[in-house]
């Protein structure tokens, strides 16, 4: 028996868990990544002749929750059709009992590379607004993401962003005004059937999300209750991020935070960021278009709903909304006058 | 379908009434261990080949004779560490009496390769930084080692040695730039046989890995914990 070296171990370790799919439709290439839930490798679709990416779940029990996580994972992302969310072409089950879907290989960079070549708020407010619109169409079609962080951005080969891991969403019910359903809550709670025997994954108490970018709510372990306000926490975590460089510790932080910047954001922006980190769910935006709408007055300029302005702040906004219609104005008025006291008698 | 246990756990088995399935789990723990172990003597406590030979050998016997594996208590800490603290007590009081009259205790000895242990360690660093870490490395080799031996046996015996040969030459020990096309060549087969062979090998491979891995792990949870670490694998419970 000869001895292995480490990366014959390397190596074999990878082998005991490759996914055995079918030869001759998909050819596993390399792995890409390794998480909690599963692991991704890029592979190529000999069929349609193009790279994918596939990801594999690491337990093998149909009654796992792990498993019923991919699927549920799968079938959210199949119900989101958005271009900043990835399509899913094919899931399946292996031999070996492992989940598995395949979805379009990204091309292009974390959120981190992008912003490190990309510097400046018109720039991070730009890609912020795509974060914002995607989780926004999630929020609209009854979707909360509920992990939204930095590493599950990606900025494609064309400027797309795209919102990765929806392995932690949660559907909820389509009608609001009874409370959020979590599925795999639902899930234990249902007698099992063929088709939904999964056992909870996400039973409350369960700390869902990453530090930093997890809601209040999600840091107490209540996962249950995190809806899209909890998105929303995220997105004005994701936010601060992209100005500061750093996620904020907490809501007072990220104002002191804010305000040490140089150049420091406006008031608006602030108290846009602001809200969308309160404490209170009840105190932040209701869900993600409720921000991309506040976010897009700020950008035209217009008063925002997060900040209630003095007259002497809503004077200030309008000389610098109308700035060059008022320089032309003064302009003409000076001329006028010049001309005017030329002709004095 | 799931991954495969095939075997119940060490407590469980050394706890049995049963004095050949006592026996059996000793064999198999000594069979999973005793070439870390020897490896761990030689390197860490600087014993000579026949001092660490004797030294293993006895160890196993005398931990099946005075019921060590026993006393280990699955929340104080990995089995693996208890073992190799274990065999830091047992060479400390070794040192204080005859090597000889701590062998044997109605347990025959084992056949072990210890002129291989030997030559291993040539191609090992000269001391240990991380007893644990070491003990925890070549437990994990030398799993993989008796695997591999496993599949290649396995494939001979069923008259498939062409699927090892795949094996060997993809996964195993592969060449710069091998590719399934470049495997398929060398052996005159097509490129679907090659991915056909290498199917049944990785899965024959995780099989018998996650058997040894059953057989050595303590407790069900540490099986668990072990299958995750390593192949980051959700072992049902």
């Amino acid at each position: 028996m000869t001895r292995l070296a480490d990366d014959a171990i390397a190596r074999l370790r990878a082998a005991a868990t490759w996914p055995a799919l079918p030869p001759d439709r998909y050819e596993i290439r390399r792995p890409l990544g390794r998480g909690g839930m599963g692991a991704v490798y890029a592979a190529y679709d000999r069929r349609l002749e193009r790279e994918v990416a596939i990801k594999v779940s690491n337990a093998p029990a149909p009654s796992g929750p792990l498993e019923a996580r991919l699927r549920q994972e799968a079938r959210v992302l199949a119900h989101l059709e958005h271009p900043g969310i990835v399509p899913v072409h094919d899931a399946g089950a292996l031999e070996d009992g492992r989940w598995f879907y395949v979805m379009k290989y990204v091309r292009g960079a974390t959120l981190s590379q992008h912003v490190a070549a990309h510097a400046g708020e018109a720039a991070a407010l730009a890609v912020f607004e795509r974060i914002a619109e995607t989780v926004a169409f999630a929020h609209a079609a009854g979707v909360v993401h509920r992990d939204l962080k930095p590493s599950n951005i990606m900025v494609g080969a064309f400027g797309e962003v795209l919102v990765l891991d929806w392995g932690v969403a949660k559907r909820l019910p389509p009608a609001r005004t009874e409370p959020a359903v979590d599925i795999d809550d639902a899930a234990r709670r249902s007698p099992p059937t063929a088709e939904s025997s999964a056992g909870p994954a996400t039973a409350s108490g369960t700390r869902m999300g990453t530090p930093g970018f997890m809601a209040p709510e999600q840091q107490r372990g209540d996962a249950a209750s995190a809806g899209p306000a909890a998105d929303v926490y995220a997105l004005g975590a994701l936010l601060f991020w992209l100005l500061a460089g750093t996620p904020p510790a907490t809501a007072e932080g990220a104002a002191r935070g804010l305000a040490a910047l140089q150049p420091r954001p406006s008031r608006r922006l602030r108290a846009i960021i602001g809200r969308c980190l309160a404490e209170s769910d009840g105190a932040r935006y209701p869900d993600a278009a409720a921000l991309v709408d506040d976010l897009g007055r700020y950008r035209a300029g217009l008063a925002v709903q997060a900040h209630p302005e003095s007259v002497l702040e809503r004077a200030g906004r309008f000389l610098d909304r109308y700035r060059a219609f008022i320089l032309l104005l003064a302009a003409y008025l000076a001329m006028r006058a010049f001309f005017a006291w030329l002709r004095r008698p | 379908m799931g991954f495969p246990a095939t075997r119940q756990s060490v407590l469980e088995r050394v706890g049995s009434a049963d004095e050949g399935v006592r026996r059996d789990a000793f064999g198999d723990l000594a069979a999973g261990y005793w070439k870390p172990s020897y490896h761990y003597l030689r390197l860490q406590w600087r014993l000579a080949p026949e001092e660490a030979e004797d030294a293993v050998q006895a160890f196993f016997a005398t931990a099946f004779e005075k019921q060590y594996i026993e006393r280990y208590d699955p929340a104080q800490a990995k089995f693996r560490t208890f073992l190799r603290v274990c065999l830091d007590r047992y060479v400390q009081n070794l040192r204080k009496a005859a090597v000889a009259e701590k062998r044997g205790g109605g347990a025959a000895l084992l056949s072990l390769d210890f002129p291989g242990a030997e030559r291993e360690l040539d191609e090992m660093a000269a001391a240990v930084a991380d007893p644990d870490r070491f003990f925890h490395d070549e437990t994990v080799r030398f799993l993989f080692a008796r695997t591999v031996a496993s599949l290649q046996a396995a494939c001979a015996a069923a008259g498939r040695d062409i699927v090892y040969r795949v094996f060997e030459r993809h996964d195993l020990a592969p060449a710069p730039e091998t590719s399934y096309a470049s495997v398929a060549r060398d052996l005159g087969i097509s490129v679907s046989q090659v991915t056909n062979h290498l199917h049944a090998a990785r899965r024959q491979l995780r099989d018998l890995a996650l058997g040894e891995l059953r057989a050595l792990s303590a407790t069900d949870d540490e099986y668990r914990r072990e299958a995750r670490d390593l192949f980051g694998l959700e072992i049902e419970p």
